[in-house]
């Protein structure tokens, strides 16, 4: 009885890892632009302040494959939290019909918002221990600008994408996206509302692709 | 009806370009940020363009300054922060335009505030900030610039002119009642705007307390011509203070006090013989209170005030407001405001005695549309009526388009 079961599973393992060996993987590198400078806190009518600086996020570019893939039931909820009075992370890539939570982890207000066409929404003010979580879903494809109406410097982007498969680089501009199907497709570089990078691309089964955005 | 249709297609053109500006605005803003010595100096350069347009009965309310009953204000205000390391803030606030308040005048530049902050510890428990910058009394401040406050004026305490005269000191006491009615912009409210005066101030906050004082060189009914360090000098200061509980983030109770001299140099030559502008005092009490949660914003602020009036008395003031605002959209939003006047009565010089200030109240009504995160709209409409005296009325529409940057 234990000898059947065990060709089971090694049969198992095997199909599966030829089916992961089997999907495509791209990889490559995106020239990044240069950093933006750092933001500075407008304090001027605030009678109670706190030392320090904001901090500085670097740019970063996300990179996705564009074409027609079926629809994933529910993607996973994201978050995009409000810390040290920046939004972090302050780029979040996502797949049309996600979830994005909002929690705020400072000791003050926060009033997020959003006007652009892809989502206009507004969270009002909400203290840290908010349950449930205040959160939007994102059920447009486009760049969302998230502000906060209370701390003007405050900065964030959402990209909600018409695809499962995307991914941020590094800091250095390097991505690797795995599990792609064959095919042909365009790859994808969003580097800012007015840039994004393309090129046409051939995957094939088990290969590895590499690609660079100048 | 042009300048209806010509609006109409202002805002027109505004919707339809809305987010191509705001982009454009975005990188503006980018290109006006600096930052030098890996980061420890940041600047940032920003600021606003208001249009305003007031229809208004005469006398015009308020401290608007303007003998014909449509006035046009524009206002350009640039502000600059700088960052220099953890610890040290600056920063300016300059404007062109036809005066502090608006009027009928030509343009002026000036210098509104400028101010050096040192915070020594991160958690924000002490403040030290030298310059020239608003008053730490009260809660409207925070909200007084044109993005924030949800109306295009101030709440009637800090703008109902009263018979209070800071340039020369009554004759007697039916003159201090009657001479108001001429030249209303020579007198002053009980607090004159965000009072911008010069001096230095601490604060900070210790868990759920916060604190702050102020030593400026002009009192709170202060005329901005008073408020330059070098225009009454800091022979008489004025001492401020607030003192803030927040239970949580949704509310916020406050006191205030104030203290100082209200008359400036040149009243000295009227003051009864072997007094002086130190004898003069104006004393302030105020209590604020506010709450936030999700849309709704309301705020209070309730003002006792004492001006000391030579060859008069005392005379005494009650003022207040309630403030609603409340966001119906995300880019539409409208707010409802309460203020009231109350005047005590002092000797009239005759053994009787003589209300010194006409009774009154006023309620705001506003509606504002944010076409953009950096382009807003914003109509209101007031009503004025003095409930003891002549019991005159005033209807005031106003709009105010802003753009910032």
């Amino acid at each position: 009885m234990r000898l059947p079961g065990l060709v089971w599973f090694n049969l198992v393992f095997v199909l599966l890892s030829i089916s992961v060996l089997a999907d495509s993987v791209l990889e490559g590198r995106v020239e990044l632009p240069k950093s933006h400078s750092a933001p500075v806190m407008a304090k001027r009518y605030e009678i109670v302040t706190h030392s320090g600086v904001l901090s500085t996020q670097p740019p970063l570019a996300v990179v996705y494959l564009d074409g027609s893939f079926p629809k994933q039931t529910s993607p996973p909820t994201k978050q995009i939290v409000q810390k040290d009075l920046t939004f972090i992370p302050s780029l979040l890539p996502v797949q049309v019909g996600t979830r994005v939570e909002f929690p705020n982890l400072d000791d003050t207000y926060h009033s997020i918002f959003s006007y652009s066409p892809a989502k206009r929404f507004d969270l009002g003010r909400y203290r840290p221990e908010e349950r449930p979580i205040p959160s939007e879903i994102f059920d447009k494809a486009g760049l969302v600008a998230l502000r906060c109406d209370i701390h003007e410097h405050m900065r964030g982007l959402i990209l909600v994408l018409n695809t499962p498969h995307f991914a941020m680089t590094d800091g250095e501009g390097r991505f690797r996206l795995r599990g792609l199907p064959s095919g042909h497709y365009t790859l994808k570089a969003w580097i800012d509302s007015k840039t994004t990078h393309e090129q046409l691309v051939e995957l094939k089964r088990g290969e590895t692709v590499r690609v660079d955005f100048p | 009806m042009k300048l209806l249709r010509a609006l109409s297609f202002c805002l027109f053109v505004c919707a339809a370009s809305a987010f191509e500006i705001d982009d454009v605005l975005d990188r503006l803003d980018n290109s006006l940020t600096i930052a030098a010595f890996q980061d420890n100096l940041r600047a940032r350069l920003s600021g606003t363009i208001d249009v305003e347009l007031y229809h208004f009965q005469q006398p015009a309310p308020g401290l608007i300054d303007s003998n014909i009953d449509n006035l046009f204000n524009p206002r350009l205000t640039f502000f600059l922060d700088a960052q220099f390391g953890p610890h040290v803030y600056f920063f300016a606030q300059s404007r062109l335009d036809r005066g502090f308040d608006p009027s009928d005048h030509g343009a002026q530049i000036r210098l509104d505030q400028y101010a050096l902050r040192v915070t020594p510890w991160e958690d924000g428990r002490f403040t030290l900030q030298v310059g020239k910058f608003a008053t730490v009394v009260g809660n409207w401040v925070t909200r007084n610039l044109s993005w924030e406050n949800p109306f295009v004026n101030a709440p009637l305490v800090y703008e109902n002119v009263t018979p209070i005269q800071d340039k020369s000191a009554p004759a007697s006491p039916l003159d201090f009642v009657h001479r108001f009615n001429n030249e209303k912009y020579e007198f002053s409210p009980v607090i004159w705007g965000p009072s911008y005066t010069s001096g230095i101030s601490v604060s900070g906050r210790l868990g759920k307390f916060d604190y702050a004082a102020e030593i400026k060189n002009s009192s709170l009914s202060s005329r901005p011509e008073s408020w330059d360090v070098t225009a009454v000098g800091f022979d008489h200061p004025t001492f401020d203070a607030h003192l803030g509980f927040r239970p949580n983030q949704m509310w916020n109770f406050g006191l205030s006090a104030g203290d100082g001299a209200y008359f400036r140099p040149e009243a000295e030559h009227t003051l009864p013989r072997g007094r002086d502008i130190g004898d003069y005092r104006e004393f302030v009490l105020g209590q604020d209170v506010s709450f936030a949660w999700h849309h709704l914003q309301l705020w209070a602020e309730f003002y006792e005030a004492r001006f000391e009036i030579p060859r008069v008395g005392d005379a005494d003031t009650f003022a207040y407001y309630f403030e609603v605002k409340y966001k119906f959209t995300p880019q539409f939003f409208a707010a409802l405001r309460w203020n009231q006047q109350l005047f005590d009565t002092v000797p009239d010089g005759a053994g009787g005695r003589v209300r010194w200030g006409d009774d009154l109240g006023r309620v705001d009504a506003a509606i504002a549309y944010r076409f953009t995160t950096h382009a807003q709209l914003k109509v209101q409409y007031s009503f004025q009526q003095e409930t003891t005296g002549p019991r005159d009325d005033n209807h005031m529409l106003a709009a105010q388009f802003t753009v910032r940057f």
